[in-house]
């Protein structure tokens, strides 16, 4: 059953899907496609070309789809499932690309999301996290309070970022990355871990980030990159990582 | 006033007093109770079971009650208490508690949350603390009476900031904090740690003065010294120490007792003592009776 709070101003052309439910106060333009199962709180704004997927739960204050210049927004905001968007969190519309969230992710209380960020699946970021405009956020990715991931940036999956940090180049995936700027502390093992990777895997990935970051830096060893390929038998992963590396992933970006 | 009425939402259930006031946008929900002279700015939220006690004021854009951000959180009537005379700053926001953590997030009397300050599930604050503009603390926490956290700070989860003292400004604190001390950066990107007394603290704290002489005496012992931390505390034991030097020698011990320098992180997956002296009687004995 459809719970829509009379207090609730939605707009009549806006699309509410069955079983969603919208406190008080809170503002849904007519632009606004939102899935089934939703549950908005009271107080929320969800403006723009906005969608937002089925069972995704949106709280207080918290406000979707507004235009970054203040202007009337038409940009395009789109959403997938089972987002758990926390109080005070600030998505913008992109008008230049679509700003995208994948499904599951978390974004904890005051983060925000710029226009024209991309941010993939299962993330978890912690309060105050910013995503600048155009940066590219991959799966499974953790991070902690504060910090910032710079316009255009791209994160690699199951990366942890640690909590102040200014993510100013591109990361690579499976890592822990600290400080400002930001430089590649290790292997991210616990997430890992907790996404089902094999301890053979994961020494593989130790071994490679020993190679290619030599402890702990920003830069991976353009010589270890290729010292590591020449080997026969590559992990996977390891491969991936290399790839990622190869692209820019790994602070050439 | 009819016209305000409308403009706010009041469940029926709720248990608001007569004499508080609740101002426009502002939403209350069922299990919410909100004592005398208690004041919601406007576009204030308190949902799940939370209990509020006289005179606090909460200003613009407060969240109360919300439920916490820990996965673990099964969706249980846990419940967050907060006391009286505490002034919150806007947008503000406090969780209640897990059930794994203790069932209760707790803030005691006569506090200050500036603006955007975030108090998590399971935490635990005393009184007479001061936050700064947008302090995160994460789950588990414990802050004594009398601590200052500063602007921008971040608290890891199970740390314990001890009485009267001070965490400097965007401080990423990541392990506990002795009493009467300052805890900051040195330099930007140096490591966080102890680099002082806070003399502002053993002021407020109001100490007689023989008592305070040997605070100061064991505080420069126990940080201003060349000896491991757990031998200066042994020397410190074996001299005898009592109330509040006893007390400092004693948090120390168990900071290093716990993991990373957490005495809280002890009590990870488990009921944290405090859960036994807040919780309301009837609440505590249910959660006894599950407990294995």
């Amino acid at each position: 059953m459809r719970e829509i709070s009379s207090k609730a101003v939605v707009e009549p052309s806006a699309e509410i899907a069955d079983d969603v439910r919208i406190g008080p106060f809170t503002y849904v333009g007519g632009g606004v496609r939102i899935g089934a199962g939703c549950i908005i709180k009271n107080n929320v704004t969800i403006t723009g070309r906005t969608t937002l997927g089925a069972r995704s739960s949106v709280f207080p204050m918290a406000v979707i789809g507004v235009s970054p210049s203040g202007e009337e927004a038409d940009g395009e905001c789109i959403i997938g499932e089972a987002n758990a968007i926390r109080e005070f969190v600030t998505i913008y519309a992109g008008r230049a690309r679509p700003t995208r969230l994948g499904i599951d992710n978390l974004l904890m209380i005051g983060s925000v999301v710029e226009a024209g960020a991309t941010v993939g699946n299962h993330g978890i970021f912690a309060n105050c996290t910013h995503i600048c405009e155009g940066a590219i956020v991959e799966d499974y990715v953790r991070a902690s309070a504060f910090p910032v991931i710079e316009p255009g940036v791209r994160v690699g999956a199951y990366t942890f970022i640690n909590g102040y940090a200014g993510v100013d180049r591109n990361v690579p995936p499976f890592a822990i990355v600290e400080g400002m700027p930001v430089r590649v502390r290790g292997v991210n093992a616990e997430n890992l871990k907790r996404c089902g990777f094999g301890d053979q895997d994961i020494r593989a990935l130790k071994e490679a980030f020993r190679e290619l970051f030599n402890g702990s830096s920003a830069q991976a060893d353009a010589a270890a990159i290729a010292r590591l390929e020449s080997q026969g038998q590559l992990n996977p992963h390891v491969r991936g990582l290399i790839e990622a590396v190869r692209c820019g992933g790994g602070g050439n970006g | 006033m009819a016209e305000l009425k409308v403009l706010r939402e009041i469940d029926p259930s709720a248990r608001v007093a007569p004499d508080a006031s609740v101002g426009p946008y502002c939403v209350v929900g069922p299990n919410v109770t909100i004592g005398p002279r208690t004041r919601l700015v406007g576009r204030v939220s308190v949902s799940g079971h939370t209990t509020i006690g006289s005179d606090n004021v909460f200003e613009a854009g407060c969240v109360l009650g919300a439920v916490p951000q820990d996965l673990k959180y099964a969706g249980g009537p846990t419940l967050l208490h907060i006391g009286h005379r505490n002034r919150f700053g806007r947008f503000v926001t406090a969780h209640i508690g897990t059930e794994s953590g203790g069932y209760l997030t707790r803030i005691g009397d006569d506090n200050v949350f500036m603006d955007g300050s975030h108090i998590a599930h399971d935490c635990y604050v005393d009184d007479h603390v001061c936050f700064g503009r947008n302090v995160m603390l994460a789950g588990h926490i414990r802050v004594h009476t009398g601590a200052v956290i500063e602007e921008l700070s971040g608290v890891h989860h199970f740390v314990t900031i001890g009485r009267y003292s001070r965490v400097g400004a965007r401080t990423p604190v990541r392990r506990d904090v002795p009493p009467f001390t300052e805890f900051l950066s040195a330099e930007s990107d140096s490591t966080p740690a102890v680099r002082g007394i806070y003399e502002a603290g053993i002021s407020r704290a109001a100490l007689p003065s023989e008592e305070e002489k040997d605070l100061r005496r064991a505080l420069h012992e126990l940080f201003d010294n060349e000896f491991a931390l757990q031998t200066r505390i042994e020397q410190l034991f074996n001299l005898g120490v009592e109330g509040e030097v006893a007390e400092l020698c004693k948090f120390c011990q168990q900071s290093l007792r716990g993991v990373y320098g957490r005495y809280r992180e002890l009590f990870r997956g488990r009921i944290p003592p405090e859960a036994r002296q807040y919780l309301p009687r009837e609440q505590w004995a249910q959660i006894a009776r599950e407990m294995p």
